[in-house]
Order: structure tokens, then sequence, then C-alpha cells
């Protein structure tokens, strides 16, 4: 088969991670490049200590080779956190984040948490924020149907792993109900 | 619930069996009832798979009942609490009450095909969120964890639709776990 | 969507061509039905890639090549591997779908406009190995009159296996969108940023004009 089951509907966690680290993030490099093309576009120069914008997967190569530091996204901070973290409580909706946010705090957290201030309670406040947001689409289940659920704010992983589930019991919702099929050509 | 012609799954389902009230004499048919009798006579009540059945139906030989895992008791049973009925016990293990549902909605009259898929999916959306609920206890615990018996006895209880959905759940959770969990990079 | 919302999130300029080829990806990757190839943008991309690692083959083979060279190509080469990997996923669940409806392919034109040529060969030669192999393990012992692989008997469904168009998928609106119908006889009329779970019917026309994205 061309395609393993697991893939066939869905993508993988790795998957996402691959298409989160072609954004773009700040770094402060260690080593000095010339401009250079590559196939998403050119980048650089690199000269230290000059910040440059280039891609994640690229930020995380040299910071993996101490050729640079990540300067940590605004977003991926305590207040910024603390603060959706609140609004996730207080409110009903989803609180407004980056669309990839779990992919790149985990990217970040991984290769670069010497450079984030307070790494540690960073990852604690993303766990307690992906608890708040999973106990959220829970809710959403109750109101699913054979039509439409809006789902606004909800990020990439997030939607990745309710997907599998949320879309088989909408197809049996759909099979369930009577009506004319809408869509005969 | 795939709707496909090779699907296996919608194969097996069609082997579910209706009560069929026939209203003419079939000669040389009695074989179908599973009884020695030669034929099939008129008002003879003859269990027949629902894949025979839509022919036989739609070319008006003979009338059908609406089969118990449908019938009135179970559906008050299911409007007092849809969580408590044993949907697997109704079908035999392995068994689809939702996909046998639906095949049965399709060959109802308009207004009574309504109401099977009211039942259908009143029942479904009743139980959904404990289904997945459950499944992702269990995705956390593992399989030693939370023996409720009262969750025990709701799990036993799912039909095959809820039991993909339950294991689709699981799977997911882990997938979604490990890679949470994980943290190669640094040996890249 | 909050009162006041926050500046956005450092958005990415423009759409990078890889940018485009990842959306298409995801695109297939989560759409029932096979959408229309793209074939300018892939090849571009490929040529793209062979560039690039004629480059990089260049530069190695330069012994004299500085610390700074050598990163050069290490980044250069990475990236390669990463685009080639994106394409590969690409082409397979494309191919994925054209042996899943190979029969559906070759007996609807439309769709095969969809694909290219290359694609369409591959359906026409895996539709007739199928059929073959039917023919050879079964049908041949049967009556000629039930030999067919494309029957459309009642109460049964069709011997072609089509598309599920009504398959739920979480779309996501790239800018605000025109109403579309919902199978509740409702509208929906997405804002850019809206995310819903609906069928893949619903959607269907805004995926192909790009209005709406499938994540």
């Amino acid at each position: 088969m061309a395609l393993p089951r697991p893939l066939r509907m869905s993508i993988s966690p790795p998957e996402l991670e691959l298409i989160a680290s072609e954004h773009l993030i700040e770094i402060v490099p260690l080593i000095a490049m010339e401009k250079t093309a590559f196939i998403s576009g050119a980048y650089g120069p690199l000269r230290p200590p000059n910040k440059c914008r280039i891609p994640l997967w690229m930020a995380t190569n040299l910071k993996l080779k101490k050729k640079c530091h990540i300067v940590s996204p605004d977003w991926l901070s305590v207040d910024f956190l603390q603060e959706r973290l609140s609004e996730e409580t207080s409110q009903q909706g989803f609180s407004r984040l980056p669309f990839r946010f779990a992919e790149t705090a985990k990217v970040v957290l991984d290769v670069a948490s010497d450079d984030v201030q307070d790494a540690e309670k960073i990852r604690s406040l993303l766990k307690d924020l992906r608890e708040a947001r999973q106990a959220k689409s829970r809710d959403g289940l109750s109101q699913l149907d054979h039509s439409e659920l809006s789902l606004p704010n909800l990020c990439s992983m997030e939607i990745n792993e309710i997907r599998p589930f949320f879309t088989q019991a909408m197809d049996v919702f759909t099979q369930l109900a009577r009506q004319p099929d809408a869509d005969n050509p | 619930m795939d709707n496909d012609y090779f699907s296996i799954d919608a194969i097996l389902a069609e082997n579910q069996k209706i009560q069929c009230t026939f209203k003419v004499d079939v000669p040389d048919m009695g074989h179908l009832g599973g009884g020695s009798d030669r034929d099939i006579k008129a008002l003879t009540k003859v269990p027949i798979p629902i894949w025979l059945a839509y022919i036989v139906l739609y070319s008006d030989w003979a009338d059908f009942n609406i089969p118990a895992p449908f019938g009135p008791r179970v559906r008050n049973a299911l409007k007092a609490e849809p969580r408590s009925v044993k949907l697997s016990a109704l079908v035999g293990a392995g068994g689809l009450w939702y996909g046998f549902g639906k095949m049965i909605m399709d060959i109802l009259s308009e207004e009574q095909a309504n109401g099977m898929s009211e039942v259908l999916t009143q029942t479904f959306r009743g139980r959904l969120t404990e289904v997945i609920d459950q499944a992702q206890h269990f995705a956390t615990l593992g399989p030693a964890g939370g023996a409720s018996s009262d969750a025990a006895q709701f799990r036993e209880g799912l039909d095959v639709t809820e039991r993909e959905l339950f294991s689709l759940v699981q799977d997911s959770a882990k997938r979604t776990k490990l890679w949470f969990e994980g943290n190669d990079r640094a040996r890249r | 969507m909050p009162l006041g919302a926050p500046p956005l999130f450092q958005e990415d300029e423009q759409e990078t061509p890889l940018q485009q080829l990842i959306r298409y990806w995801t695109n297939e990757r989560h759409a029932p039905d096979i959408l229309p190839t793209e074939e300018d943008l892939l090849s571009r991309l490929l040529d793209h890639i062979r560039s690039q690692s004629e480059t990089v083959q260049l530069l190695r083979s330069d012994p004299s090549s500085s610390e700074e060279e050598h990163f050069r190509i290490m980044l250069a080469q990475t990236e390669v591997e990463r685009v080639k990997f994106v394409v590969r996923s690409y082409l397979r669940i494309r191919l994925f779908k054209i042996e899943k409806f190979a029969r559906y392919i070759m007996t609807n034109p439309e769709v095969q406009q969809r694909l290219s040529e290359s694609e369409v060969d591959h359906a026409r030669r895996f539709a007739r190995l199928t059929d073959q192999h039917f023919y050879h393990s079964v049908l041949q012992s049967l009556p000629e009159s039930q030999q067919t692989l494309d029957d459309q008997p009642p109460f049964v469904p069709s011997m072609v296996t089509e598309p599920d168009k009504t398959r739920a998928v979480f779309a996501h609106a790239r800018q605000n969108c025109p109403p579309v119908r919902l199978p509740d006889g409702t509208a929906l009329k997405m804002q850019k940023g809206h995310i819903s779970l609906t069928p893949y019917s619903v959607v269907e026309q805004l995926v192909t004009r790009g209005e709406v994205e499938l994540v």
C-alpha cells in the first residue's frame, strides 16, 4: 500500500512538527554566514551579535551545534501564558494562541531551554493550558451533530489529537441522520 | 459503518435477521425459515437476513416488524438512560447496533424512519461523551487503572461502532503523548 | 473571537512555494476526494531540489571549504531532505487515493483532469491489473452475466468505490469566505481564521478555490 493506515486520514505529530519548523524565529548567531539562498527563501547574512530571522528547523540545527541562541517568541513567556491560562479558566471559548504553539514551544524548549527564561515554569503552564483546553474540546463533543461544529482558536496539535474520533463521530451522526443527500449532482 | 461494496463489516452486518411475515405463498422456499416445510405459506413468520429481506420487502411479498433491539422496551430504556443499555447484548458480541438500525431505517416508511433516526441519534449522542471519557481515562491509566464496576459494565455494552471510537481515542492519545514526552533531538 | 484580539502573532509574510506545497499536502491528506494535481508547483520545487543538491555536491568536493561553508552545506542538505520528504509524502497520499479509486477515476473524465498524465496512466494500469486479477481468480468461473465489476445493484453500494464526500474535516478559513450551506439547512459564513468541523462536501468548493485549508 502506498500509505500506512494511520497516515491515511490524519497527520502524525512529527509531521506537524516538521510543518511548524518552517516558520521563522529570531536567533542571535554565534557564527557568521553570508546571505544564502535556500529552497524556502534567502536567509542571512548572519553577523554576530545581530539578530536574524531564520526557519525554526535551521535555528534548531545551529543551536544543537552551539552556533546560535534562540530568541524565545514573545508568547513563550510566563506572563503571556499565565494570562491565557486565566482566560482559559474564566471564559468559555478557547483563548487565542499561535496556531502551532504546541509544536513550536516543544521544539524551542527541547533544544534551547537555556535560552528561555523560566523554562520550567513555562513547561508547567503549557501543561496546565493543555489540560484546560482539553476539557473544553471534550465539552464540544456534546454539541457534535451531522452538520457543523465551530472550534475557533483550537490549535494544530489539539485538532490533530481529537481528529480521529471527532471526525468519526460526526460521520456516524451523518449516517444516522434522515435527510435527502444534499450534494447529488 | 462505511458504505463500500467490498467492506467486510458491511457484509457481515447484513447477516442480521429480521422477522418477516409473508403475504403470499412462496413455493419451494421453506428452507429459508430453517424448518422442514417445503413451501412458505402466507402469514408465516420467517426470520430473514437483511440482504435478502430488501428484495422480499421491495417486491411486497412480506411485511416486517421492527426487530426487538429497536422495539418499545429498548426504546423506553434508552429514553430513561441511554448509558444503562447494553447495546452489545442486543445484537450479540461483534454486533453493529447502529449499523443494523441504519439498515432498518432505510427500509422503513418516512415517518417510522424519522423516529428510528431520532432513537439512534439520541442514543449515540447520549453515550458519546462517556465512551470518549472512558477511553481517555484508560489511555492515561493503562488497563489496570480505574476498575469501577459501572464503567466496566458500560464498556462491555458498547456496540462495534462505539468500540471503534474507543480505540481511536486511545491510539490518538498514545501517539500524542509519545510526541509530547519524547525528545530525541539531542542525539540527532 | 475574543474582544480586542491581540495583534497577530508574527504571521509569515508571503506563502513561499514550499509553504504552498505543504498546504496542498495537508489538504490532500485530509480530503476524502482526490484534489487537483499541483504539477507545476511540484516540478518547480523538484528543479530547485536538483539545483540545490548540485550546489552542495560542488561545495563538498572543494577541500578548502571553510567552517562557514561547512555550515551552509549542512543546512542546505538538511533542507533538501525536508523538502524531499514533503514531496514524497504528497505523492504517496495521491498514489494511495489513485489506487483506491482507480475504477472510479477511469470512468470519470472530470476526475482524470485533476490528475497528472502519469497519475492517470498509473490509475489505468492499476485498474486493469486488479480487474485481471479478479477475473482470473474468481470471475471467469461465474456465468457471463455476473462477470462485471461495475454493477449498480439496488440496495447495495455500487461496485465502484467512490470518495465519500460526507466525511468530516477540520476547515480553517484563510480569508473571509462566502456563505456555504450546511447539512442542517442553515448557512455558515466563515470569517478569516475560523475553524469548523464539517462534512467535506460543505467546504469542497472553498478548498478548491484556496479560501479554506484543511488542518
